[in-house]
Formats: C-alpha cells, sequence, structure tokens
C-alpha cells in the first residue's frame, strides 16, 4: 500500500498544471500506485476566505473518498477561523489542517495559529506545513519570497506539544536535525517526507536520506509527491536506492500514515 | 495497485542500464587542504555507477567573488587528480576567472593541452555576454571545446548573484560567436525555467542541461519542445534522484532521453584527454 502525504487540487495561478482535477490526479496516483493521498485546495490558498476552496476540494472529490483524504486550509487571521475549522473536520470529514503562514501573512507562534494548532490537537487532527509550494527560486513576481520559517516552527512545537505535525517539501534531512531537540518530549509526532532528500552518496559518506533517518527516526519519515506540480519518478528514484528493508519500506509508505490517521 | 518503485527499477532504469550515459555537470570537492577529497571522490563514483552512468564530467568553480590564477590552478589541479583516479570515468572542465583574461586562456591551454580537460567551466563572476569573455571564448572556439556556464533567472529576493547569467545573456554571446559550443547550466536549477528557454530558443549553439534539483512536471517537456533533444543535455549537479527520475518521468519519445543521455554532437569531446 502506498499512501502521499502532500497533493494538491485546483487552480495554480503562476503556472499551467495539469492534472489538477479530481480526475487527473486519480489518473497519476493510478500510474504510480498511490492508493490514497492526502489533497488540499490551492484554490483555498489563494482565496481570501480560504472556506470556499475547502467546500470546492470537498465537491470535487466527492466520488473518490476512498482515495483522498482531505486537508483544510485555513487560515488563522481570517474571521471565523476557529468556526470554519470545526465544519471541516465535523461536517465535512476533513482528516488534516494544511497551514501557509508565507502566504497569509503571519507567524505561527502568534496567538490565532497557536490557538488554532492547538484545537487541531485536542481534535486528533495533524497539522500539515508545506515548506513551500514550489521553489522560491523560479516565484513568480507577484508569488510569496517565503519559505516556511523552521524558527517558527522550532518554537511552535512547544507550545503546541500534543499536536501532530507533517512538515514537507523542504530539505527533511536539515530540517530534523534543526527540530530534534524541540520534538522530544512532546505528546504530539514531528513527521516529514524526503521530496527533497538525497539518497545516492554525493557529498558526504552517508546520503541526506541516512540523515533524515538518523534525526527523525523511520517512524516518522513519509512519502510524499508533491503531484501534479512535480513529476512522480523522482520519489520513486528514492525509494528504489535507499537501500530500506521490507519493514522499513513498509513504514516509510503506508505504515506510518496508517497510524497518523488511524486508518 | 502496481508496485511502480519495483517497476522503476527493474524495467524503466534500463534507460540507464542500457545505454550510454554522460553525465555534463558534476562536480569533485577538495579536502579543504587544495588535495582531492579522494574518499567523497570514491563515494561519488560509486554512486553514479549505482546509477549506471558511464563518464561524469566534472568542475571545481569557485562560486563567489574573484578568484586568482593561483587558486584556480589549485582548483583545476584537484579535478586532474579525480581524473587520474578513475580514468575514462572522470572527465574534467576547467575552471577559470575571465577577469584574469591572459592567465585565464593561458589556464585554459594547460587544462585541455596538459591535464587533458575537455571543456571549460564558467561561473557568475561575469555575465556570459560580457566583452571581458571575448579571449576566452575565441580560445575555446579555436580548441573546439565546450563552455559549461552557470546560469539562472532567479526570481527570488535579494539578488545574491548579481553577474548571474540569465538566458538574454547567452541570445547576446550566441549572436557574436555562433562557432562557440555553449551549455547554459541547470534548466532545473536556475530559477525561472520557462525564461531560460524562451530566451536562447533561437540560438542553435545554446544548449542547456537538465541538472539541478527542481523537477517540476512539464519541465523536460518544454525543454525537448524549445530546443530539441540535440540541444539537450544529461546532468545532476549534486542532485542524483532529481536528475534520473525528471528524465524517467517526461514524456518524450525514448530517441530523445536517449540522446540527452549520451548528445551525439558532444561525443567528440569525450574522445580527447583520454587516460
Amino acid at each position: 500500500m502506498l499512501i502521499d502525504i502532500n497533493t494538491y487540487i485546483g487552480h495554480w495561478p503562476f503556472r499551467q498544471l495539469r492534472n489538477n482535477a479530481a480526475q487527473g490526479l486519480l489518473s497519476l496516483m493510478d500510474k504510480y500506485g498511490i492508493d490514497m493521498a492526502a489533497v488540499s485546495s490551492l484554490n483555498a490558498v489563494f482565496y481570501k476566505d480560504t472556506q470556499e476552496g475547502n467546500l470546492e476540494l470537498i465537491e470535487e472529490i466527492k466520488d473518490n473518498k476512498d482515495r483522498f483524504i482531505p486537508f483544510a486550509v485555513i487560515n488563522p487571521k481570517y474571521a471565523a477561523w476557529e468556526k470554519d475549522f470545526r465544519y471541516c473536520v465535523e461536517k465535512l470529514g476533513m482528516k488534516g489542517l494544511e497551514l501557509y503562514p508565507y502566504y497569509h501573512n503571519y507567524d505561527l507562534t502568534e496567538p490565532e495559529p497557536v490557538e488554532l494548532i492547538r484545537l487541531a490537537g485536542e481534535m486528533n487532527i495533524p497539522v500539515h506545513l508545506p515548506c513551500a509550494i514550489v521553489n522560491v527560486r523560479q516565484r513568480h513576481w507577484m508569488d510569496t519570497n517565503d519559505n516556511l520559517d523552521l524558527g517558527q516552527v522550532e518554537k511552535l512545537l512547544s507550545l503546541c506539544p500534543d499536536t501532530d505535525f507533517i512538515i514537507s517539501n523542504g530539505p527533511s534531512h536539515i530540517n530534523a536535525q534543526q527540530l530534534k531537540n524541540a520534538s522530544e518530549g512532546r505528546r504530539g509526532r514531528v513527521y516529514y517526507d524526503f521530496a527533497s532528500v538525497e539518497v545516492f552518496t554525493l557529498r558526504s559518506s552517508a546520503t541526506d536520506f541516512e540523515t533524515l533517518v538518523k534525526y527523525a527516526g523511520i517512524d516518522h519519515i513519509v512519502f510524499g509527491s508533491v503531484m501534479p506540480f512535480q513529476y512522480g519518478d523522482p520519489q520513486f528514484v528514492r525509494l528504489a536506492y535507499a537501500g530500506l528493508s521490507e519493514e522499513d519500506m513498509e513504514k516509510v509508505t503506508s505504515g506510518n500514515l496508517k497510524r497518523l490517521f488511524r486508518l | 495497485m502496481i508496485n511502480y518503485t519495483e517497476i522503476l527499477k527493474e524495467e524503466k532504469m534500463k534507460l540507464f542500464k542500457e545505454n550510454k550515459v554522460v553525465n555534463w555537470h558534476e562536480h569533485i570537492w577538495d579536502d579543504g587542504s587544495g588535495k582531492l577529497n579522494e574518499e567523497l571522490c570514491d563515494c561519488f563514483v560509486e554512486a553514479a555507477r549505482k546509477a549506471y552512468m558511464d563518464v561524469v564530467v566534472c568542475s571545481l568553480p569557485v562560486s563567489g567573488g574573484e578568484p586568482d590564477p593561483d587558486t584556480i590552478k589549485r582548483k583545476n589541479d584537484v579535478i586532474a587528480q579525480a581524473m587520474d583516479r578513475h580514468p575514462g570515468f572522470i572527465k574534467g572542465l576547467a575552471f577559470v576567472n575571465p577577469g584574469y583574461s591572459r592567465e585565464a586562456v593561458a589556464e585554459i591551454e594547460r587544462c585541455v593541452n596538459e591535464l587533458g580537460m575537455i571543456g571549460i567551466k564558467l561561473y557568475n563572476q561575469y555575465f556570459i555576454s560580457d566583452p571581458v569573455l571575448h579571449p576566452v571564448i575565441e580560445k575555446c572556439i579555436e580548441l573546439d571545446i565546450p563552455i559549461l556556464e552557470h546560469a539562472g533567472k532567479l526570481r527570488s529576493l535579494p539578488n545574491v548573484q548579481p553577474f548571474l547569467s540569465d538566458g538574454t545573456h547567452f541570445a547576446k554571446v550566441a549572436e557574436k560567436y555562433p562557432d562557440a559550443v555553449i551549455i547554459m547550466a541547470h534548466i532545473g536549477g536556475g530559477g525561472d525555467w520557462q525564461w531560460q528557454l524562451k530566451a536562447i530558443a533561437d540560438y542553435p549553439n545554446i544548449y542547456t542541461d537538465i541538472s539541478g534539483s527542481v523537477y517540476d512536471e512539464g519541465i523536460i517537456e518544454q525543454t525537448v519542445h524549445y530546443l530539441g533533444a540535440e540541444r539537450v543535455l544529461f546532468g545532476t549537479d549534486g542532485s542524483f534522484s532529481q536528475g534520473i527520475g525528471k528524465l524517467l518521468a517526461a514524456n518524450i519519445p525514448e530517441k530523445d532521453k536517449i540522446e540527452i543521455l549520451n548528445n551525439t554532437k558532444f561525443a567528440r569531446y569525450l574522445e580527447r584527454g583520454a587516460k
């Protein structure tokens, strides 16, 4: 079984995307043998009222509920964020919360995001923090110039000790090292994907993937493709050449996320 | 559901296993004292062989400031040590700073004629269209060797590479020197790759390599659309998984992938400096 933690449906204003509706994404998932994918609404990132995008997403995936794990994009600096979040979880059945502080212009340690993230912890809803949507070096001139601020995340881990986090689409081997101390002694867990992690020995005798395992632990590494923005194959090159045992492969491809989502 | 990891390893990687693979963009590092870091070099070669690469073209550029001729010589000597350690597998590009015009030309001659290197590497000390490069480019035309120039249209702020060449700089130099063979480096590592491709599309002596950490869906298809596979080279620049994966994933004909893996227009360079 293969579960993907990081996919999108919706329009991207800055470059043409293919396969960015439910059927297109499903075709990619089928091509790569992905059974289930956590998915969020790109439209929600850009609408002033993110809830409109969340509702669109639920409508878009309604015929394939068994394949998608919907994540709610919430802006905690916008009116009625708590009501919207509760509605997403309790009425729409959304399984995760996804935050974009670098698009919605706030610091994760401000009171509202901390309150929202604590609430997610109380509700057993994991919080997904993508480091970026696209590489900032190629950003459109109207797009954000910032990535996820790991210093804010480091503080957040102690401010919200009961919340599970997934940190994706960044240099996870470096991030896991920086967040190792802050991740310890919490009830909530911290997961990382390996979408930007090398599995070959190019600039060190240890691979970046081995560094990620060292600092995050194999029980906290998950598969994330960033489709439809990125090709799927590089993730499978990593899986093919990471040298994982059968048991560890099962954890990385599905076991860790099954545990997180109680599947 | 299929097991794509197995399919990739057992079937898709045949593309690499069964065809000659020439990686035109990689680096080898020194040990901090000016000598080749042999352990890292060997790890790198082992990784490249594991990925079925047959030849890896390496350089050791100085990525900031105005490196002087002595510093540059030491860097190029490290590449020569790597070539000696893995003959035939590692091929070298000579790094030079065009700001030291006379010394740069002399260093190109030394590296090509004495050390057996097969081209040159330029970094971001000057735009490639700057007249200060003219003696260097003319020497490369005379020796019939390619120029690999660090490149990008970076959109992130602040701009930390003020003299980074983008596609429009390559277009200008192509107009002045249509006989030069110039590779605009890492289409997947230089920011706005759509800008880069559109800027060089009409200049047949400007090539690109596919290296860089970016593997946006469509990047290879668009590169081949704008340039044709005959103007595209395989490369990784520190990102094996991405470089291999994006070529495997691309929706282009198999023959184009094979051409990218071993660009026939560049085959003649590989015969030189054989050790």
